[in-house]
């Protein structure tokens, strides 16, 4: 009998991927202290994610061990990045960010450990849509902004000091709804999905109540101005439709869709207008309401394949690069390398949650979800990080996990949260015999 | 100037860490994937059955019988065999199908008469593969692998 050695070697791995993590963002946190030698304090921000890196890790290998072992260290690499970016972007956000980290870790934590957390989900669905509509409302009643500037978008509902941002819980719980109301339809039918002769009875039934759903908050986006959002749940929406049903009208019809309504928001929105405008040509503009654009591709084209260097670039010529444009400051600062790494982080990420889907063949709601909340992850990335490329007008989301915003960490940590529970109740991958 | 050379040293050490998180990110992934599609194969082969042939005037009752394998399917004429072969010919314990390493492989257990594999005796262990028949005696089964159950 030899003992457990592949498994050891394996979480030695992944040990190893955390030393590295902490190891680029230190000397990141370093380089950027050694730069800016009167500014503020760097190491508060750098202890804190030590400490939710080391608590997460430590509290997860021993209460769930049979979890995805990738999904958390990529989760942390990528908020250590994103705390690093604000330390050298936006100081005075910093430290409120790292605080953001550990509710946020806990938040995750709480997610993968509480054992009724998906089951409420999905019997109280309704009673979890209603209260996330109710926010929604409520926001556009008392919104606010915490700017302060009466023209910026009212997305906000404080409590005090502390401002949250309800489109962003809303993510969850709709891609939750979605996946226990379409994983009930597909059970219910007892049909093969795939199976042409059933497609067209199952299709209506599926689409009704969901489409009339997706209307109501869409509208409320809409109304609101978060074009981002409203388009990131229409986009994932889509998806999970599709995966449902493998009905390839589905998406095509989506994209139709999706045109159109980009055609309608051109000539009814001036925002819609301008982020089209800009992506179409910006150079005109560069110095006016393209100012924000160009920068950013002035700053990847700076970066070069190392980039600058942490500290040393001059990322600040790209307004509030710390929110939105987080990536185009990353690009200059870490250069090629540092988007590759970001962009392979990611992709890991969709690997992982994906194929955490597929093991769950059989149970519809835990395969919708998965696949749910990996796919709104990644589509909100992509979003982002295309917007800022100028491959893709522009629209306002936050680049998960690196992006500065509560709400937005927050939410990203519970999606990976539930995505480690998942994949702990994955159904188990056949023992490799007797070795 | 020494500012300088420690934020260079600084730079460097971020690379690398950086490099080494994704080499680290890409071969565990790389592993993990080598690991499901071993592990797949084997899923796919371990499913397999004998099926008792029919042979010639001197034909046995029970033909079309099948026995699903098992890790180790051990074939002979006394009871505790998972195949019992009811043959004067056959030994006692007379050979044994085992999976290793994702395949199937046939073994003679010393017996008196040998074991066939497609017609010809075998002098050492075989792989089998799908429709392969092993002859034991006057008896022959033919052997089924492949994802289907078994009917």
């Amino acid at each position: 009998m030899r003992p457990p050695a592949p498994a050891s070697a394996s979480e030695r791995h992944h040990r190893l991927l955390l030393v590295f993590a902490g190891m680029s963002v230190f000397a990141g946190m370093a380089a950027i202290a050694l730069t800016r030698p009167a500014g503020p304090n760097v190491w508060p921000g750098l202890a804190i994610w030590t400490a939710c890196a080391l608590a997460g890790a430590t509290l997860l290998n021993r209460y769930l061990p049979a979890r995805d072992r990738l999904l958390f260290p990529l989760a942390i690499f990528l908020s250590g990045w994103g705390l690093v970016a604000i330390e050298r972007l936006a100081p005075p956000f910093a430290d409120r960010q790292a605080l953001w980290l550990v509710i946020s870790v806990a938040a995750m934590l709480f997610a993968a450990l509480f054992p009724q957390l998906l089951r409420w989900l999905r019997v109280y669905r309704y009673l979890v849509l209603a209260a996330a509509l109710l926010l929604l409302l409520a926001t556009i009643v008392f919104g606010r902004n915490p700017s302060g500037f009466d023209f910026a978008p009212r997305l906000w509902l404080n409590v005090g000091a502390v401002y949250f941002q309800p489109s962003e819980i809303m993510k969850v719980i709709l891609v939750a709804f979605m996946a226990s109301y379409l994983g009930e339809q597909s059970a219910a039918s007892g049909a093969n999905p795939g199976d042409a002769a059933n497609r067209h009875p199952y299709l209506p039934r599926l689409a009704g109540p969901i489409l009339s759903m997706w209307l109501l908050s869409l509208v409320i986006l809409i109304w609101q101005r978060d074009l981002g959002a409203a388009m990131l749940f229409f986009i994932v929406f889509l998806l999970l439709l599709y995966l449902t049903t493998c009905d390839l009208r589905i998406l095509f019809g989506g994209a139709l869709l999706i045109i159109l309504a980009a055609a309608v928001a051109y000539h009814l929105f001036d925002v819609v207008k301008l982020r089209v405008d800009i992506w179409l040509d910006p150079w005109p503009e560069a110095d006016g309401r393209a100012y924000q654009i160009v920068q950013s591709l002035m700053a990847f084209s700076a970066g070069g394949i190392f980039g600058t260097g942490a500290g040393l670039g001059s990322p600040f010529y790209i307004p509030v690069a710390h929110s939105d444009f987080v990536f185009a400051a990353l690009a200059e600062e870490w250069g090629l390398l540092g988007v590759v790494g970001v962009l392979s982080s990611f992709a890991v990420l969709a690997h992982r949650g994906l194929s955490i889907a597929q093991r769950h063949s059989g149970r519809a709601f835990h395969k919708l979800l998965a696949a749910g909340l990996t796919l709104m992850l990644i589509t909100q990335a992509l979003m982002i990080m295309a917007g800022v490329l100028k491959l893709l007008p522009l629209t306002g989301v936050t680049l998960p996990f690196i992006s500065y915003g509560g709400s937005s960490l927050l939410v990203c940590f519970i999606m990976i949260g539930l995505l480690l529970r998942l994949s702990a109740s994955a159904a188990p991958r056949p023992r490799s015999g007797a070795r | 100037m020494s500012v300088e050379v420690a934020v260079f040293i600084l730079r460097l050490l971020a690379g690398l860490s950086l490099i080494g998180f994704l080499a680290l990110l890409f071969a565990i992934v790389w592993r993990s994937m080598r690991q499901s599609e071993r592990q797949l194969a084997m899923a796919r082969a371990a499913r397999g059955y004998l099926t008792r042939q029919t042979r010639g005037s001197s034909q046995p009752d029970g033909a079309g019988e099948r026995y699903p394998l098992r890790a180790i399917t051990t074939l002979g004429r006394s009871a505790s065999n998972t195949v019992v072969v009811e043959d004067d010919f056959a030994s006692g314990e007379h050979a044994w199908i085992v999976l290793e390493d994702g395949q199937w492989w046939l073994e003679d257990r010393r017996s008196r008469n040998g074991t066939r594999l497609n017609d010809a005796a075998i002098q050492q262990r075989a792989i089998l593969a799908d429709g392969d028949v092993i002859g034991i005696g006057r008896f022959s089964y033919r052997l089924s692998l492949g994802t289907e159950e078994i009917p």
